[in-house]
C-alpha cells in the first residue's frame, strides 16, 4: 500500500506526537488566515428583542387614527400634542411615524441616513407562541420542517464554501449569553462569551502567569495546531490590552448603559476596533413580554427603550469613524409584534406584525420601509393585530446578499424566494 | 494592565453561575469506593496508548495494564461482548437518573408544567448527563465509543419539536441495544423511531403533501451516500412509501404509529424496484434494500474508518471492510475486527472532537465528576453539547471544524487541575508523587500523553515554569493544566 505509514513508523510518530516538538508530515493541513484577519464584508450584530416587543409603541403610527382609537392609556401622544408634555410625545419621522421619545438618541443616526425601518415585518407563522416563534425564525424556516441550524450558522457555512478557510479567528462568530444563540447554530463553531471575560484563562494573576507561560512552551512549535494557539494567545493579549475597566469611548451624545446588553454592546466595538477576526455578534435584549403594566411614553417598556436606544446610539458613536462605519451592519429584530387594542391590565397581548431596525453605513436611511397595512378594524389580522407586510427573511438576505458578500441565500433561507427591498446600497 | 477573571466579571456585572447539585455530593462515598480501579503512572505501559485512544474516551490505567497484558486483540473481542464485562461503577452512578427508563409520554410529563411553558432541560439534561456518565466509568468503552458513533450517524437533535423527549427513548430503544449488532437491525429500528420521524418530519409525510426529508436523508446520510446511486426520483418514490408513518399524539404520545388514512396507496418505484401497495410494509422493504446495498456497505465501511483509522482513510481498508459487511450481512463487529485488525496499523493523528477531549481528560486524571451543568456548559463553549447538533450529518468527524477553538479547552485544562469545576474534584497528589519538577512533568505526560515528553521539551518547559514563580505547590496544577491544554493532547 503506496503513502501509508506501517505499524512501526506509525509509533515513531506517536512518540514524536507526544513532544508536542515537530508534526508529522501526515498532520491534516490546516488553512489559515493572517494574523487578526479582517472579516469579510461588515461586521454583522444582529439584536434580537426577546418577548415580543410592542413595535407600534416603538415606532409609532401616529398619523393612523386607529392607533390612538385602541390605545387609550398606552398610545404614544402625537409630536404636536399640546396636551402632553414635549418630552413624552413621539419624535417625528416623516409626518405619519415616530420614535418613541425614549428612543431619541437615535435621531442622529437618523438624519444622517445610517439608520432604516421596516414597520409591518415580520414572519408567516401565526402560532403567537415566543418559544415557535423565536426558534422559527433563529432557524429561519417557515415551520418546524426545514433544517435545525441558524440563518446566521448557514450564512457562515455557505460563505466558506465559496471562500474556505478566509477566517479561522476563534472570535469569528459570537453570541453574547450563556449559550450561543439558535440562529448562529450550524456547521461553523461558534464561542458563546458572556463578557469578554470569558476570552481569559481565569484563575488569580499568580496562575495565569505560569499557565500562559506553559502554554507559550508548549505551542512554541510551527504545526498548524501550535500557529492557532499561538494566534489565541495574541487574540488572549489583544483583548486584555483593551482595558476594559478603564475603557472610555470617545462618545458625547449618549453613553452605554451600565447593563448587561450595554456592556455586550460596549465589548462588541471594543472587539471590532481590536480588530480580532469579528465577523458576526449576536445579542439579546429580554423582557419585552409586557402583557401587563406596559406603560405608554414612561413606564416598564420605556425603560427598555431607553436601554436599547442609548445602547444603540451609542454603538453608532462609538463606531462612527471612516474605518468603521462603513463596515458594519447592526440588524434589531423581534420574534412577532402584539395586538393593537390594549388590554385590561394596561398592557397587549400577543400579536403578529413586528418591525426591524436595519443600522449601518450603506443602508438607506432615513426612511420608513415597507407597506403600511393600517390599523382600523379590516385592515386587521388574526385577532385584531398587525398585518406584515414585509417577510423578515426579505430583509437579512438584503444584508446577506449586499453587505455580506454571500449570495447563496437560497441556502440560508431555503424555501423561500426572497424580495430584495431597497433597503440597502 | 492586567486583569483577573474577577475583574472582568465585575465589569460585566454578572457572577458566574453556580451548577450546586446536591445529588453528586450525595453520592460521593460510593464514588468514592468505585474509584479505586486507579493505577499509578508509575506501574503503567505505553504499550497500547495510541490505540486505546481511539477505543476508548480516553486510557485509564486499567485498561492500559489490560492490554499490556493480554495484547489488543484480545482486549477488543472482551470488549466486543460488554454484557460479559461488570460494569457496576456507571450502574450505580446512572441510578439517580429517573428518565432513562421511562416511555415517552412519562418523560413528557415530567417537563409538564401544566400552567408554564414546557421545562425541556430536565429530561435533556439527564440524558446528556448519562451519556458522559457511560463514556467515562463505563469499562466497556468500546461498546460506547460505537454508541457515540451510531448517535452521529443517525444525528437526532433535541431541539426538533418533540425530540427533547423522543430522543430519550431513541437512544435506549434504538441506538444503544443493536450498536455492535446488524446494520440492518439499527437502521430499521431507526425507521420506527418516533424521534427520528419528528427530526426528519416524516409525521408531516402525507399522501396529499409529500414531505421528502426522511426519504433523502435515509439514502444520502443513512445508507447510500451521496452518489451512492439513487436519484430525485428515488426520493420523491421513498417519500411516498414513507407516507402515514408517524408517531401517536395526545395518548400513548409518541409511540410510532402507521396511518393508513394519509398513505398513498398508489403504485411506486425505488431504486428501480417496483412496489406494489402494501401499507407499512412498502417502506419497510425499501429498508431491507438499503441495508443491504453495496453503496450502503462502502458508505458505512468509510465512516467507521474515518472515526477509528484517519481523517482520509486508505482505500484498501474501506474496501476490505465493506466487502466484509456485505459477505456478513452488515455485522458490525465483523467490520470493525477488518478496521481494527487491519487498519489500527495505518491509523494517523484524529483531532479529538470536544467530548474527547473532555472524557479524556477526565478519566486519565481520575476525576470524580457528576458530568453536571458546568461540564456541560463547558461541552456547549466548545460546540459539542451532546444530541444539540442540529443538521442530520452528526457532529463533524475530521479536524478542520473544531481546531480553531482552542480556549475554551485551555480554560477547562485550567479549571479542572485547579479544582474549580463545581461537581469535579481531581487528586492531584494521589497522581503525582515526584521530589522534582522534571519527575513530576515526566509521571504527569506519560499520565496524559502515553510517554515522557521529550528532555529537552520537558526541560524547556520546567524552566519557563520557573520564570514564571511556580513553586512547588503550584506545579502538579500547572503542569497538569498545561499538558492537557497541550497541543499533544488535543489529538488521539
Amino acid at each position: 500500500m503506496p503513502n501509508l505509514l506501517t505499524r512501526r513508523k506509525f509509533f515513531e510518530s506517536a512518540a514524536v506526537l507526544a513532544g508536542a516538538v515537530a508534526w508529522p508530515n501526515w498532520m491534516p493541513r490546516l488553512a489559515f488566515a493572517p494574523k487578526h484577519s479582517a472579516p469579510r464584508g461588515d461586521t454583522l450584530i444582529v439584536v434580537f428583542l426577546r418577548g415580543a416587543a410592542d413595535c407600534l409603541n416603538v415606532v409609532v403610527p401616529h398619523g393612523d387614527e386607529a392607533y390612538y382609537a385602541k390605545r387609550p392609556t398606552l398610545g404614544i401622544p402625537r409630536p404636536d400634542d399640546n396636551k402632553a408634555k414635549a418630552n413624552l410625545r413621539a419624535v417625528d419621522l416623516d409626518g405619519f411615524f415616530g420614535f418613541h421619545p425614549n428612543l431619541k438618541p437615535l435621531v442622529p443616526a437618523w438624519q444622517a441616513g445610517h439608520l432604516a425601518i421596516v414597520h409591518a415585518c415580520g414572519a408567516p407563522d401565526e402560532s403567537r407562541s415566543h418559544f415557535r416563534a423565536m426558534e422559527l425564525m433563529e432557524r429561519g424556516v417557515d415551520d418546524e420542517r426545514g433544517p435545525a441550524s441558524g440563518w446566521i450558522g448557514r450564512h457562515l457555512a455557505t460563505l466558506d464554501m465559496a471562500h474556505p478557510g478566509q477566517n479561522q479567528s476563534p472570535l469569528r462568530a459570537i453570541g453574547l449569553g450563556q449559550l450561543p444563540q439558535r440562529s448562529l447554530g450550524g456547521s461553523v463553531p461558534v464561542s458563546a462569551l458572556r463578557s469578554i471575560a470569558d476570552f481569559h484563562l481565569g484563575g488569580d494573576l499568580k496562575a495565569l502567569a505560569q499557565m500562559r507561560a506553559a502554554l507559550t512552551s508548549l505551542y512554541s512549535g510551527n504545526d498548524p495546531l501550535s500557529i492557532v494557539g499561538q494566534e489565541t494567545l495574541d487574540i488572549m493579549d489583544a483583548v486584555q490590552a483593551l482595558d476594559p475597566l478603564g475603557y472610555t469611548p470617545k462618545i458625547t451624545n449618549t453613553q452605554y448603559p451600565i447593563t448587561e446588553f450595554g456592556l455586550g454592546l460596549k465589548q462588541i466595538a471594543m472587539l471590532i476596533k481590536a480588530e480580532v477576526g469579528l465577523e458576526v455578534a449576536a445579542i439579546d435584549l429580554g423582557g419585552w413580554d409586557t402583557h401587563f403594566a406596559q406603560g405608554g411614553s414612561e413606564g416598564l417598556m420605556a425603560g427598555l427603550l431607553k436601554e436599547l436606544g442609548d445602547g444603540l446610539a451609542a454603538f453608532h458613536e462609538d463606531t462612527a469613524d471612516a474605518k468603521h462605519a462603513d463596515r458594519l451592519t447592526i440588524v434589531t429584530m423581534s420574534e412577532f409584534g402584539r395586538r393593537v387594542q390594549e388590554n385590561g391590565s394596561l398592557g397587549t397581548d400577543h400579536g403578529h406584525g413586528s418591525l426591524m431596525m436595519v443600522m449601518g453605513g450603506h443602508v438607506v436611511g432615513n426612511k420608513v420601509h415597507g407597506q403600511w397595512p393600517g390599523l382600523a378594524d379590516g385592515q386587521l389580522v388574526g385577532p385584531g393585530d398587525l398585518a406584515v407586510t414585509t417577510d423578515y427573511r426579505d430583509v437579512l438576505a438584503e444584508v446577506c446578499f449586499k453587505r455580506l458578500n454571500n449570495s447563496a441565500v437560497d441556502q440560508i433561507f431555503p424555501g423561500y424566494k426572497a424580495t430584495v427591498r431597497g433597503l440597502l446600497k | 494592565m492586567t486583569l483577573s477573571r474577577r475583574d472582568f466579571l465585575r465589569l460585566a456585572g454578572l457572577v458566574a453561575a453556580s451548577a450546586a447539585n446536591a445529588a453528586a455530593s450525595a453520592c460521593a462515598p460510593v464514588y468514592n469506593k468505585l474509584g479505586s480501579d486507579f493505577q499509578s503512572p508509575a506501574n503503567i505501559s505505553s504499550v497500547g496508548f495510541p490505540e486505546l485512544s481511539r477505543l476508548t474516551f480516553g486510557p485509564r490505567g486499567e485498561e492500559r495494564a489490560r492490554v499490556a497484558e493480554i495484547g489488543l486483540n484480545a482486549w477488543i473481542e472482551e470488549q466486543f461482548a460488554p454484557d460479559s464485562i461488570d460494569d457496576a461503577s456507571a450502574f450505580w452512578r446512572l441510578r439517580r437518573f429517573r428518565t432513562l427508563g421511562m416511555d415517552a409520554n412519562e418523560i413528557y410529563e415530567v417537563g409538564n408544567k401544566l400552567f408554564d411553558d414546557l421545562d425541556k432541560t430536565p429530561a435533556v439534561n439527564e440524558l446528556r448527563q448519562a451519556t458522559l456518565i457511560r463514556q467515562l466509568y463505563s469499562r466497556r468503552q468500546l461498546y460506547e465509543v460505537m454508541v457515540e458513533f451510531w448517535s452521529d450517524h443517525f444525528n437526532i437533535s433535541v431541539d426538533k419539536g418533540n425530540c427533547w423527549f423522543l430522543k430519550t427513548v431513541d437512544d435506549r430503544d434504538a441506538i444503544r441495544p443493536r450498536a455492535l449488532g446488524k446494520f440492518r437491525d439499527l437502521l430499521w429500528a431507526s425507521a420506527h423511531s418516533p424521534a427520528m420521524l419528528v427530526y426528519l418530519d416524516n409525521q408531516v409525510n402525507v399522501a396529499s403533501h409529500p414531505n421528502e426529508n426522511y426519504a433523502r436523508e435515509i439514502m444520502e446520510l443513512h445508507t447510500l451516500g451521496v452518489g451512492g446511486g439513487y436519484t430525485q426520483r428515488d426520493v420523491m418514490e421513498l417519500a411516498r412509501c414513507f407516507t402515514g408513518w408517524t408517531v401517536k399524539e395526545h395518548w400513548w404520545l409518541g409511540d410510532f404509529r402507521f396511518d393508513p388514512d394519509i398513505h398513498d396507496n398508489g403504485m411506486k418505484e425505488v431504486l428501480g424496484l417496483t412496489i406494489q401497495p402494501g401499507g407499512q410494509i412498502e417502506a419497510e422493504g425499501v429498508v431491507e434494500v438499503l441495508a443491504a446495498h453495496p453503496s450502503t456497505a462502502r458508505f458505512v465501511a468509510t465512516k467507521l474508518a474515518r472515526r477509528f483509522i484517519a481523517d482520509d482513510p486508505p482505500k484498501e481498508i474501506v474496501e476490505k471492510a465493506a466487502a466484509t459487511f456485505t459477505e456478513t450481512d452488515g455485522d458490525i463487529k465483523a467490520v470493525l475486527r477488518v478496521i481494527l485488525f487491519d487498519g489500527l496499523a495505518y491509523a494517523q493523528a484524529k483531532f479529538k472532537r470536544p467530548v474527547n477531549f473532555i472524557t479524556s481528560s477526565l478519566r486519565m486524571l481520575n476525576a470524580q465528576t457528576d458530568a453536571g451543568n458546568t461540564i456541560l456548559d463547558y461541552l456547549a463553549r466548545m460546540g459539542q453539547l451532546p444530541f444539540a447538533w442540529p443538521t442530520p450529518d452528526g457532529y463533524p468527524d475530521r479536524a478542520a471544524p473544531w481546531s480553531g477553538n482552542l480556549m475554551p479547552r485551555w480554560q477547562f485544562a485550567m479549571a479542572l487541575a485547579r479544582n474549580e469545576i463545581e461537581g469535579t474534584h481531581v487528586n492531584l497528589a494521589e497522581l503525582a508523587k515526584a521530589d522534582s519538577p522534571s519527575r513530576l512533568i515526566d509521571q504527569l505526560s506519560s499520565l496524559l500523553l502515553g510517554g515522557a515528553l521529550p528532555e529537552s521539551k520537558r526541560d524547556e518547559l520546567a524552566t519557563a515554569l520557573q520564570e514564571a514563580g511556580a513553586t512547588d505547590d503550584d506545579l502538579p496544577p500547572v503542569v497538569a493544566a498545561g499538558l492537557t491544554a497541550s497541543p499533544a493532547f488535543q489529538w488521539r
